[in-house]
């Protein structure tokens, strides 16, 4: 944890500064009418002119919308680390993390699909902590057992050695990727502990609250893909609705894992909706949609409670994340040619 | 800081000695003023860097980013005031 003081007011300013020029709900209703080149142009007017510009000579369409979305949005994400100090900055890095174990998945992908490097290149988000020379030496090697190799020194190289092993017997991505991903969760509540009040506390729950919807998601997908897959192997550590062993008893029982998520007061009402669409139809998507929502809304709720804190930077990283997910979704859906209906139950949106 | 509490303390016993107060008037607005100044320049620390953060994303917030900085400077006023009445 780093000692020097924290900056909390800076951050907030320029974060809620950024966060007013997010596209409105207005502007999506717009977007679902355009198709891919429009919506490149009509992003071209907003704050991704840069981006669109950049790549506009080298892609075009789908494409061209979609690596510019991740490119601003490592921009932004790379400007909250420039701007923030100390324990605000170790609290920022972590979640943003996150980006780290998505890059480095996919380049163990590219590896084992044997992409080519610049495809690679351009679906990278880089956003997290490693460094970008990091990320090219990464994008460089052949081997799956060299890119953890550079990452030694890393959070993430001692349990990618460990999946490792694994990967070798049986072949199969997943063990490196849940590595991942459980490094990532279980690294997120570290040394907070379980503060009772003030902005950590609201911290700790949030994240809480995240790694309880990720269980109940996994759960609920082995649910219904009815596939012969052991639960405890994606459980994450952290939650507090499911324990280990709730979870393994509950996955095979879909109405159950419903009424379990609805009993528990946390979260029962705030997803009252959801839940009773579940339950009557089959939709998924839906369901997760709506767990989308609901983190959003509940870190909506808790950037106003403590104005300057770490709640209203991670309530601003989900809420651009969500933009460009919905941004994402339009352009693909016109691209293969939904309805306007269908692709607004694509969309998350408060 | 133990050398100024016990010049202090020497201050206080002379000024007892002689049998006048501890702090002459001029002397305790003098204090409290410092002390004003000392809190509203505490409080304008966090207000300046977001009001940076806040021009730095918006040129146009430079005014009312300056305004809101210098807000908390009320209160050294305010303990000016106290100066014309001792």
């Amino acid at each position: 944890m780093s000692a020097r003081a924290s900056n909390p007011e800076y951050v907030n300013a320029r974060v809620r500064s950024r966060r007013a020029v997010l596209f409105a709900d207005e502007d999506y209703r717009k977007l679902i009418r355009m198709g891919p080149s429009e919506i490149a142009r009509f992003m071209e007017e907003t704050e991704y002119e840069r981006e669109i510009n950049a790549l506009g000579t080298r892609f075009s369409g789908v494409d061209l919308i979609e690596y510019a979305l991740n490119r601003n949005l490592a921009k932004h994400f790379d400007d909250l680390l420039d701007w923030s100090e100390g324990r605000l900055y170790d609290l920022i890095g972590r979640y943003l993390r996150k980006f780290d174990v998505w890059n480095v998945k996919t380049i163990i992908r590219g590896i084992y699909t044997e992409t080519p490097t610049e495809e690679v290149s351009t679906d990278l988000i880089r956003a997290g902590e490693l460094p970008d020379s990091t990320l090219d030496r990464l994008l460089e090697v052949d081997e799956i057992d060299d890119v953890i190799e550079i990452l030694g020194g890393t959070v993430f190289y001692e349990p990618l050695s460990e999946a490792y092993q694994e990967f070798e017997e049986t072949g199969a991505l997943v063990s490196l990727e849940n590595a991942l991903d459980r490094e990532f969760y279980e690294h997120l509540l570290d040394d907070l502990g379980r503060p009772q009040e003030g902005p950590d506390a609201l911290y700790v729950e949030f994240l809480e609250a995240e790694i309880d919807f990720l269980n109940a998601r996994n759960a609920l997908r082995l649910a219904r893909s009815g596939a012969d897959l052991d639960p405890a192997a994606y459980y994450i550590e952290g939650g507090v609705l499911f324990t280990q062993a709730e979870l393994s008893r509950l996955v095979g029982n879909y109405d159950e894992l419903v009424d379990h998520i609805a009993d528990s007061g946390r979260y029962g009402d705030r997803l009252g909706g959801a839940l009773a669409r579940l339950r009557e139809a089959d939709s998924l998507i839906q369901f997760e949609h709506a767990m989308d929502a609901a983190l959003l809304e509940y870190a909506d709720t808790l950037s106003s409670i403590y104005p300057v804190s770490v709640s209203a930077v991670l309530s601003y990283i989900l809420a651009k994340e969500r933009e460009v997910e919905n941004i994402r979704a339009i352009a693909r859906g016109r691209e293969v040619g939904l309805t306007e209906a269908e692709i607004e139950d694509e969309l998350v949106i408060l | 800081m133990l050398e100024v509490s016990d010049l202090l303390a020497t201050a206080v016993a002379l000024q007892a000695e002689n049998g006048g107060p501890i702090l002459e008037p001029e002397a305790a607005a003098a204090l409290g003023v410092g002390l004003a100044a000392l809190a509203s320049g505490y409080a304008e620390r966090g207000i300046g860097a977001a009001a940076v953060g806040a021009i730095a994303e918006d040129r146009d917030m430079f005014v009312p980013g300056i305004v809101m900085t210098v807000l908390p400077e009320t209160l050294v006023i305010f303990a000016i005031v106290v100066i014309f009445l001792v």
